[in-house]
């Protein structure tokens, strides 16, 4: 029960991008495609568990423990650190897409290693931080609100492809129209408050 | 047979265009034109490979002498409509809107007939592939509108098997009444000509699929179908009950499969003025050089049915109907839904002209096109069950490949959608440009294949 | 102070650790890169307009870098900017050739013969495919706009229902010729100024009464000019291999009896105020 909370509660009621508006800018920047979208979402679902664990076995075992007796409190480390693995991750991804898919490497462009600068990721480990989460926890946590920022930007790119169709006033086209749609989208996802 | 009590087919989709200008001509009987001083026979009358013309500016040439040759499979012969000089090879204004080549002959007012073949009045026991040869040496196309070589229709490609021919006399185009006519007045030869289409592919399962609005022409063909074992199908009055797929689909309920021929689910489809040409060419031996038009519009003064000679000037067959009342403001040759619009009235009839339409300006109004709405009704109408109203706006968003993806090649182009379309949007047109644009990329992807 | 310890020895080795993985997989994952592609897409004016044949600048700076092309089959950039490229890769930078587009025909909507009506889409493929569109030349320019559409610098404009090159934009990139339909647009040599505004072969009888701006092949400019003007059936065009090509003067001697060879200025000139007698 408290991992179906936890799951829903990632994906639909506080979605990242739609309750929390965390990490616009890739959800704006990389949204004009549903594959290039697809892409940017499984490199974020990777980052995010991954860091996700790691940042949450960093604060619990790393910056609170006791060494002969002496108690250390790292809590001031806490953004440096996350910051840093987070970096390190995004790196690795880049460095194996390059070789993997170089079409999406080149799709992504700067958005790829802007996900180290990405508020989703930092975000998401500042609240496993905040709530305490176990590191089992607190990757699902993570796992599923990289899930939740796919589900935005992959509705969010279909709504685009359509978008790009349509003839709205010159005013609107473009950029515009898309901050209109990504608004009426989370409202949209209000109705989810509440559910847990 | 109680009518009431029948069943009566059709298929999913579909519209139902105002069908009061069938009544302007489908009480007339069939009037055959007197013969005219200069016909411009157009040489490629068959979709396909132009014929090869074989004579010479000069030349003498008597009624069904052969013009051209068929270059080719798909390819169909060419015979001269009546005796008379060969003034010239010449360009006219086509009916797809570009000059085309036309053989202009000059009659000589005898109308001196040859006897290009040898009648086979028994044909039951003849061998197919000598029927076969006469409906090639005829020159017959499909007369539906396509004006597809009828030989390659009748030739079952390797591999296929058929089991069914389904002739077409749901004649679903509004104005439209030569093909109601026909029936009505020569039934035998329809009947004749559909048992020899069936002898030839060795079928005994024959259907004519008729709409119910032609009830008088179901009751005639019911009088003698039962002699050529041919069953008579009533269909609801639906367009475009008269497409090839429709009609398969509402009779045998076979679905042919997207960029499929009737083949594929073991059917032939032939339109009834075809059968009625097979006919006269394997029973009389006569090759097709004319044909009954329906030469329709409001502001003709004596609308009707015409047995118009194939090279007859559009402005001739305008003038047995005793000419205009109101200046009109567009021909179309062929339907209303699918014919196309012409720019002059020298246009030459060919032998899948089933219509001259005159329209005034207030029938065929100029409108301006507007935003989709979104309203789908061009979604309900498709008998194809395509996506018009989306594929549309891709193709104008530069989007052919998703066009492509969504099947656009499927298009009849019957133009349901543009007629429902209350934005008066130009869907077929646009849809018309992705298919040609699409075709134009698959012939150069090919050529680049076979280059590699 | 043994806390500044701790906090300098946990983050060294985190880093440690993660800077060992990072190496691991670039040892594995390594992409061999030219930095030379980067150089010179950064030189490049980032139009995408594919005029070098190239699918964008990105290609295009690939094949420079690896010697395929010369820099200056980029019609965008300025004579300066391909040589800074030439320079910087060291290469040589090609002879000059720059182009431009002209649509070779003056039938707007005054000239020309105009049909009853035309219902249709708003696309001069479209309008090409039943019947040629609104227009009676089927030669012409059908005048609804896809080279404007297709042209990546708004270079095309369409008066009148012709569509006009603004030479001062034009970078002949021939993203237009592609675009239309009847191959109207032709890309001439960029020093060039005058041109026959025609591309009907048709007679001239014929021509004249379906247009009365189109060339009817007197002849005239060839007789006065042999060596810049050739006349092929009944359609004059400018020899553009010629010395000297034609300019002002040549047209002011001239006099072209239908206006169809005529300097880039006049053309626009004549365009711009066709039809604004008759309004008044």
């Amino acid at each position: 029960m408290k991992y179906l909370e936890l799951t829903v509660g990632a994906v639909l009621v506080y979605n990242f991008v739609l309750s929390r508006f965390l990490g616009i800018c890739p959800f704006l920047g990389v949204s004009k495609r549903v594959s290039t979208a697809m892409g940017m979402s499984g490199a974020v679902v990777f980052v995010m568990t991954l860091a996700s664990a790691i940042t949450a076995a960093i604060y619990r075992y790393l910056l609170h423990f006791t060494l002969g007796g002496v108690t250390y409190d790292l809590g001031f480390l806490q953004v440096l650190l996350f910051i840093l693995v987070i970096a390190a991750l995004v790196q690795i991804i880049e460095i194996v897409l390059q070789k993997l898919s170089p079409a999406l490497y080149q799709a992504l462009g700067i958005y790829l290693p802007l996900i180290t600068t990405n508020c989703a990721v930092l975000g998401v480990a500042t609240l496993n931080a905040k709530a305490n989460y176990s590191v089992l926890d607190a990757t699902i946590f993570g796992c599923f609100s990289g899930v939740g920022f796919a589900l935005a930007i992959l509705l969010f790119s279909s709504l685009r492809e359509k978008l790009e169709l349509a003839t709205p006033p010159k005013a609107f086209e473009g950029t515009p129209i898309a901050l209109v749609t990504a608004g009426i989208l989370a409202m949209a996802f209000c109705g989810f408050a509440g559910l847990c | 047979m109680n009518k009431s009590s029948r069943k009566v087919m059709s298929f999913t989709g579909g519209i139902h265009p105002v069908s009061a200008g069938k009544k302007l001509t489908n009480t007339h009987a069939v009037h055959t034109a007197p013969l005219l001083e200069r016909y411009t026979v157009l040489v490629q009358e068959n979709a396909g490979k132009a014929p090869e013309v074989i004579i010479k500016p000069g030349d003498k040439v008597l009624k069904y002498q052969l013009l051209a040759k068929a270059s080719g499979f798909v390819s169909a012969n060419l015979h001269s409509p009546t005796s008379g000089e060969v003034a010239g090879i010449i360009e006219v204004p086509g009916p797809m809107g570009v000059p085309a080549l036309a053989i202009d002959i000059r009659s000589d007012g005898e109308d001196r007939e040859t006897d290009p073949f040898e009648p086979i009045p028994d044909w039951r026991s003849a061998e197919p592939q000598l029927l076969l040869d006469r409906v090639a040496d005829a020159g017959l196309v499909g007369m539906g509108g396509a004006s597809f070589p009828t030989r390659v229709k009748l030739t079952i490609p390797p591999g296929k098997k058929v089991d069914t021919l389904i002739l077409n006399g749901a004649e679903c185009e509004p104005y439209l009444s030569a093909d109601h006519r026909l029936m009505l007045e020569s039934p035998c030869r329809v009947l004749e000509g559909a048992a020899i289409i069936g002898h030839i592919l060795g079928i005994d399962k024959i259907y004519i699929g008729i709409e119910i609005n032609k009830h008088d022409a179901i009751a005639e063909l019911e009088r003698f179908s039962e002699d050529y074992g041919i069953k008579i199908i009533p269909l609801q009055v639906q367009y475009p009950q008269g497409s090839e797929k429709q009609l398969i689909h509402a009779i045998v309920n076979r679905v042919v499969p997207p960029g499929g021929l009737p083949a594929d689910v073991g059917c032939v489809v032939q339109n009834v003025g075809t059968a009625a040409a097979v006919s006269d060419a394997v029973t009389l031996g006569i090759p097709l050089v004319e044909r009954i038009v329906t030469v329709s519009g409001k502001v003709l003064k004596d609308p009707g049915n015409w047995k118009l000679r194939i090279g007859t000037p559009v402005i001739k067959a305008i003038e047995f109907c005793g000419g205009v009342t109101d200046e009109p403001s567009k021909l179309i040759l062929g339907g209303p839904m699918m014919g196309f619009a012409q720019n002059s009235y020298e246009v030459p009839i060919s032998k899948n002209t089933s219509g001259v339409l005159l329209f005034s300006r207030r029938r065929a109004l100029n409108y301006r096109s507007g935003s989709c709405i979104r309203c789908g009704r061009c979604v309900q109408g498709c008998p194809m069950g395509l996506c018009t109203c989306l594929l549309a706006t891709a193709i104008e968003g530069g989007r052919i490949d998703l066009a492509e993806q969504n099947h656009v090649m499927d298009c009849l182009e019957c133009g349901s959608c543009a007629y429902v379309c209350p934005a008066h949007r130009p869907l077929v047109q646009t849809l018309r440009l992705a298919k040609a644009e699409i075709r134009r990329q698959r012939a150069a992807a090919a050529k680049a294949n076979s280059g590699k | 102070m043994s806390g500044l310890i701790v906090s300098a020895l946990v983050m060294g080795v985190l880093a440690l650790v993660l800077g060992t993985a990072i190496g691991i997989f670039v040892k594995f994952f390594k992409v061999k890169s030219d930095p030379r592609v980067e150089l010179v897409l950064e030189l490049l004016p980032g139009a995408n307009c594919g005029g070098c044949g190239c699918a964008g600048c990105a290609d295009f700076a690939k094949a420079v870098a690896s010697g395929k092309l010369q820099p200056n089959r980029c019609p965008v950039s300025s004579r300066e900017q391909v040589n800074a490229i030439a320079f910087a890769l060291g290469v040589d930078p090609g002879e000059g050739f720059a182009r431009r587009a002209v649509v070779c025909c003056s039938g707007d909507k005054y000239q020309t013969q105009m049909r009853k009506f035309y219902n249709g889409a708003i696309d001069c493929a479209a309008a090409n495919m039943i019947g040629g569109g609104p227009k009676g030349c089927r030669y012409g320019c059908i005048g609804m706009g896809n080279c404007a559409h297709a042209c990546p610098f708004g270079a095309i404009e369409v008066i009148n229902s012709l569509a006009v090159v603004h030479q001062e934009l034009c970078v002949g990139c021939g993203k237009c010729v592609t675009a239309c339909p009847r191959g109207v647009i032709k890309l001439v040599p960029a020093n060039s100024s005058a041109h026959v505004y025609c591309n009907s072969p048709e007679k001239g009888a014929t021509k004249r009464s379906l247009c009365h701006g189109g060339c009817i092949g007197c002849g005239k400019c060839e007789r006065a000019y042999p060596d810049q003007f050739t006349k092929t059936g009944f359609l004059a065009s400018v020899n553009y291999e010629a010395e000297k090509l034609p300019g002002a003067e040549e047209i002011e001697a001239i006099k072209c009896p239908t206006g169809a060879l005529a300097s880039e200025a006049g053309h626009y000139e004549s365009e711009k105020n066709a039809g604004k007698g008759e309004n008044k």
